[in-house]
């Protein structure tokens, strides 16, 4: 079975390209597909974006109204995948199994966000895929200005918007 | 009780496995950490926790927190993390201590201190050290932007890698190590008997003068090689022997004890 591909349209900057394990990571696969082909991620943000660390995106609308979102899944971040630069992972609240629509895209090797142990310290957070084209665009968006708005810290000053998710 | 400092924490630099499991494991019934525990840190505002993921530096702050039921931590500022603050410390579970500062232990008087203020040598340093521990300097800094913070934060440590390198070809430039003469009138400022600080990652005893001597902590850079001459990850524990009379001095035992062993690590 060949690993579905996601487009991540976003403005101005270009196309981010993921490629997501469905073998490894089959939960967040399904979920990450199902909002994309609902149209969820249409139009939101990437609302906290920190260099050297990740840009999180997939669940604000411009304007930083949240969207609604559906049941959480199960965290598969002991699957093996690690939080290497420019993989793809879901976000979540500290909670481990708190996983909705939101994730992120790691702009370093983030060993410390790997899984160690199946407790709310240890638990880690679930890569699901990678880029596998648009790692500039990736790098663009890490690298706009950002500052604190309503209440978030980091977010980009001018909006980041993924004008569209496309399954391929 | 165990001092250490210099870990330089960050993410990605590899050796949070061999601090925290030191954490996990140290039968110390206190922990002082003496300075640049963090490699950078730009203000506690720009290190949020309600947030998920969470940045490198709070999943820190909490191991240090789970660790702070067991022993009292104690933390001082460095010359990377002079910003640490109250909300970084609430977070962390220990208490901040002002630099210098006297621990009585034992019966002796030790005075703790991270060690850049007395590297007199490094005059760029020294005025660098003069602008950023001013209090206005940091009023204004801190209400900046956190990424503007953090780009900054990025150019000075360019600028001081830069001027490392100048240091190193500049055969006018005296000693940068501690300078002994001054380490020996704070000494005697303090009424104390020895003096531990870290910073210069030159770990080693210096007698000072007789009863006075300037320990040094080592850091924890796991990536380079450690040697029994220049040992990385090494935690200075000092022990007080039991004494029967509550006014005799009894005597402190320090031990050096290396987390590395000697056949490196990958």
């Amino acid at each position: 079975m060949s690993n579905p591909q996601v487009e991540l349209h976003i403005e101005e900057l270009g196309v981010i390209t993921l490629e997501l394990d469905a073998d490894k990571a089959p939960k967040s696969t399904e979920n990450f597909l199902a909002y994309v082909n609902k149209g969820h991620y249409d139009r939101t943000l990437f609302h906290r974006v920190i260099p050297g660390f990740m840009v999180q995106g997939g669940g604000f609308e411009p304007g930083m109204t949240q969207k609604s979102v559906g049941a959480p899944i199960n965290n598969e971040a002991n699957n093996g995948l690690k939080n290497h630069k420019y993989t793809v992972a879901m976000a979540r609240t500290n909670d481990p199994h708190s996983a909705t629509a939101q994730f992120f895209i790691n702009v370093a090797d983030n060993g410390f966000l790997n899984h160690t142990a199946p407790s709310v310290q240890g638990w880690g957070y679930a890569v699901f895929g990678k880029v596998v084209s648009g790692n500039d665009v990736v790098d663009k968006i890490a690298a706009v200005k950002t500052g604190q708005r309503g209440g978030h810290g980091d977010v980009p000053k001018d909006d980041v918007i993924l004008t569209k998710a496309v399954a391929i | 009780m165990d001092v250490v400092s210099d870990l330089h924490l960050q993410a990605g630099l590899g050796h949070v496995e061999v601090w925290v499991n030191y954490l996990n494991t140290t039968t110390a019934d206190a922990l002082f950490i003496l300075g640049d525990l963090f490699e950078v840190w730009v203000g506690d505002d720009a290190y949020p926790r309600n947030v998920s993921p969470q940045n490198f530096e709070v999943q820190c702050l909490e191991q240090l927190s789970a660790i702070s039921f067991r022993l009292p931590i104690f933390v001082m500022h460095g010359n990377r993390d002079f910003l640490l603050g109250s909300a970084a410390a609430a977070l962390g579970g220990f208490s901040l201590l002002t630099d210098p500062c006297v621990l009585s232990f034992g019966g002796q008087r030790w005075l703790l201190t991270h060690g850049d203020a007395l590297c007199t040598g490094d005059t760029a340093y020294q005025a660098f050290r003069h602008r950023v521990r001013n209090s206005a300097w940091q009023i204004e800094f801190l209400a900046q932007p956190a990424s503007v913070r953090r780009q900054a934060a990025q150019e000075m440590r360019k600028q001081s890698q830069e001027q490392q390198a100048k240091n190193k070809v500049d055969s006018s430039k005296t000693d940068l190590d501690v300078n002994n003469g001054l380490a020996m009138e704070w000494l005697q400022a303090f009424k104390a008997d020895m003096m531990i600080h870290g910073h210069t990652h030159r770990p080693a005893d210096h007698q000072l003068s007789a009863g006075h001597v300037r320990m040094v902590l080592s850091d924890w850079d796991v990536n380079i090689q450690n040697t029994a001459a220049s040992p990385r990850a090494q935690v200075l524990r000092l022990s007080a022997a039991a004494s029967s009379a509550p006014s005799s001095p009894g005597t402190v035992r320090v031990n050096r004890i290396n987390l590395l062993t000697s056949s490196a690590t990958p």
